[in-house]
């Protein structure tokens, strides 16, 4: 059953149409994102927008409805109170393959492989399959994932990389070279920061080849800035533990990332006994970062939303007779003041929690540290790419630029930019990439190669110790 | 009778003179080497005011000793809160598939012996992480980063004149066999190759400095670039300098800074309103 690559002359045995399409499969551990792109260069640009679906990459369990909610399917949900969560993908990578294939199959191939019910129709034997995954992965785990696009789900070529690598191929995000990187080149020098759901990784790429003795990762994520929003909101007002989905959303709302985190700090207190500071909406200052987030209940109020604080709000509404339930409508309000920009901070001091690690800047310049020459070490830090998840936070950039800025020598040139979709990023550098068929041909391990050449052998390939 | 030491009458002992003994203390002050002085022994005491007061501080022994309880807190907390599933997550199953047919028992299993395997195990990541660790203790390296030693050598049979040369390569100590075809694994631009004529890097010039550092050179790029994947734990970031500034601690109640810290329960809370509210509500000393 051996592949027959698109253009060598000499077939290995009975020829088989070759896999022609590609699809570019980000894991990630919060969503996944899954297109296909063709190495025709005719084609349009793959626009990340129209050609990538996101999927969440989760099973999750409703013990209102009574209902399990397999990846996909998670968009049917209407009440996601105490969803209980249960991730395949532990720490950036594929641990628990039973539920990533029920998820695979939700959203790849339908039911049985029939293509019914899909999001994308996907035919393994004819596609090629570039799948992502975190840096510094152990080596069973990688073998696992290799076995199981081979032999369980019969991809017909598999081309298995670290997301971050996969940036080097995606459009600069800084305007002045933006123009220059035709599609499927990698650009120079990049240091790809992956700010994503369980850890974020620091990756200096030369030419999309990473360099590994700089690689480092942080174990700080959007799942660790969560679980900590949950914890202060349940020490302080409302118990949320068990409500993940709530808590995310709460996350996306109203958290942010301040510049100067003493200020804010100074400015929500509400003082001590002999020194009180007024939090009410009078007009000062402190009026701006306290919210009132109004909790959705799912049947009138679908989503939740923040609103500025009100303080007055609770009582009002127990003389309108709103919320004591006698009443219609029911509105309940959680208050959240410092939590909004106190948990994102573990981004930037770990300590904060007890975590025996730099922040966000030190790891950058403790991977630049190792490398032996300051060219190097500037060009990279006039190239920093933010991508992930929870670089969607409003104030990281910033907040970043600022600490390298001030850590790094005045002379340097420090350019640190936000991906345009920071989410897809790496999708739309793998969907580039796999329109070079050059790259492609080089990188891409076939069906027969795999049977043929065994495992080790492919994944020493795929860390780039073997040439064709 | 005895004028010496002995300060009763004892009729039948009797001292006898001899030179240099003269009036003494009974007395005599003698430098104690005992457990709060030997800096090895010392564990420290739990009684707090009496740390506090201590001389010198806590040596590094003793932080570590009165610690050791509060720092499995601390890692039993971060390992909450880098926890993927919900604490009920284990009980989800799969759903079986409606109207499966017989063969979806066996697809669901898996195709292939190893697959099986695969989806049967109930590995997290934390096995995986300790059995990798287990096979570096073991045998110093990982097969990753091998030089593979299965397989025969075959001789190359591409005829000499077809040989590309090793320059061109740009693996270096890839034991498999020179192909006719040998490009890079990743394709490179030309300007890489040009080193020596890097010179507008910055695009600012720097003021009365020295030119631009050079790029290093093509070898020690290639040595970088070849370096074998760090293992899991070689990544991770480096804990702090022990210089750097010592870990900020917040009110418990409020979240402003932690000024003061509860006597009892070692937490700390920012001013007298927040700390009455501690005591009443969240002190240890109601459960413990």
């Amino acid at each position: 059953m051996a592949r027959q690559k698109p253009t060598t002359t000499t077939p290995l045995s009975s020829s088989a149409p070759a896999p022609n399409r590609t699809l570019i499969l980000d894991n990630g551990a919060h969503t996944l994102k899954a297109g296909f792109s063709t190495p025709t260069t005719t084609d349009r640009e793959p626009n990340a927008a129209t050609d990538s679906h996101t999927i969440p990459n989760t099973i999750a369990r409703s013990h209102r409805d009574k209902r399990t909610y397999i990846g996909p399917e998670l968009a049917d949900c209407a009440d996601f109170g105490e969803l209980a969560f249960r991730r395949p993908v532990e720490r950036g990578y594929i641990v628990n393959w039973e539920s990533e294939k029920a998820v695979w199959e939700r959203s790849l191939f339908g039911f049985e492989g029939r293509g019914e019910g899909a999001v994308l129709a996907c035919e393994p034997q004819e596609t090629s399959l570039v799948l992502t995954e975190a840096p510094n992965a152990p080596a069973v785990l990688q073998r696992n994932a290799d076995e199981m696009v081979f032999e369980e789900f019969g991809f017909g070529g598999l081309f298995r990389t670290t997301a971050p690598a996969l940036c080097a191929y995606a459009p600069s995000p800084f305007p002045s070279t933006a123009s220059s990187s035709p599609s499927g080149l990698p650009l120079e020098c990049l240091l790809v920061i992956d700010a994503g759901h369980s850890h974020t990784t620091i990756t200096p790429l030369y030419h999309g080849r990473p360099l590994h003795t700089a690689c480092r990762r942080l174990e700080v994520g959007g799942k660790t800035i969560t679980n900590q929003l949950k914890e202060l909101i349940s020490q302080r007002t409302f118990d949320v533990r068990r409500e993940d989905w709530l808590v995310g959303e709460i996350k996306e709302d109203v958290c942010y990332v301040s510049q100067s985190f003493n200020q804010d700090l100074e400015k929500v207190w509400r003082g001590g006994r002999y020194d009180q500071r007024s939090s009410t909406n009078d007009g000062s200052s402190n009026n701006d970062i306290v919210v009132d987030y109004v909790l959705p209940d799912y049947e009138t109020i679908k989503r939740g939303y923040p609103r500025p604080h009100d303080a007055g709000v609770n009582v009002r509404n127990r003389a309108l007779g709103i919320g004591t339930g006698a009443g219609g409508r029911r509105e309940h309000i959680l208050t959240i003041g410092n939590e909004r920009f106190v948990a994102p901070e573990i981004l930037f001091t770990p300590s904060d929690i007890g975590m025996q690690s730099e922040g966000l800047c030190g790891t950058v310049l403790q991977a630049l540290n190792t490398l032996p020459s300051a060219a190097l070490r500037e060009a990279f830090l006039a190239n920093v790419v933010v991508v992930g998840g929870a670089s969607l936070m409003p104030g990281l950039v910033g907040r970043l630029e600022a600490e390298l800025r001030s850590t790094v020598d005045e002379a340097v040139l420090v350019r640190v930019a936000r991906a345009g979709d920071p989410v897809k990023y790496a999708w739309l550098g793998g969907a580039r990439m796999a329109r070079n068929e050059e790259v492609m041909r080089e990188v891409v391990v076939t069906r027969g190669e795999y049977f043929e050449q065994g495992d080790l052998w492919v994944r020493r390939k795929f860390a780039g110790k073997v040439g064709r | 009778m005895a004028t010496g030491p002995l300060r009763f009458c004892t009729p039948h002992i009797d001292e006898l003179p001899t030179t240099g003994s003269r009036q003494a203390p009974g007395f005599a002050w003698v430098a104690v080497s005992g457990a709060q002085d030997d800096p090895a022994k010392n564990w420290g005491t739990s009684n707090r005011k009496r740390a506090r007061a201590s001389l010198n501080g806590p040596t590094e022994q003793q932080k570590e000793a009165l610690s050791a309880r509060q720092q499995r807190e601390v890692e039993r907390k971060i390992r909450d809160l880098n926890s993927d599933n919900s604490k009920n997550a284990s009980e989800l199953a799969i759903p079986k598939k409606e109207g499966g047919a017989g063969a979806s028992g066996a697809v669901r299993a898996g195709k292939t012996p190893n697959t099986k395997k695969i989806l049967g195990s109930g590995k997290t990541f934390a096995h995986y992480l300790d059995d990798e660790e287990a096979e570096i203790a073991r045998t110093g390296r990982r097969d990753v980063d091998v030089e593979v030693s299965t397989g025969v050598q075959r001789p190359s049979k591409t005829p000499i004149a077809r040989r590309k040369t090793r320059e061109d390569s740009s693996v270096s100590g890839s034991p498999a066999p020179v192909t006719p075809m040998a490009p890079p694994p990743w394709p490179r631009t030309a300007q890489a190759l040009s080193y020596g004529e890097i010179t507008n890097l910055d695009d600012v010039d720097d003021e009365g400095e020295d030119a631009v550092p050079p790029l290093p050179s093509e070898a020690q790029l290639e040595a970088l670039l070849n370096a074998p994947p760090l293992t899991y734990g070689q990544a991770r970031s480096r804990p702090p300098s022990s210089s750097a500034a010592p870990p900020r601690r917040f009110c418990e109640t409020c979240g402003y800074w932690g000024r003061v810290r509860c006597m009892k329960c070692g937490a700390m809370t920012c001013s007298v309103t927040c700390k009455d509210d501690h005591d009443q509500f969240k002190c240890l000393k109601m459960y413990a």
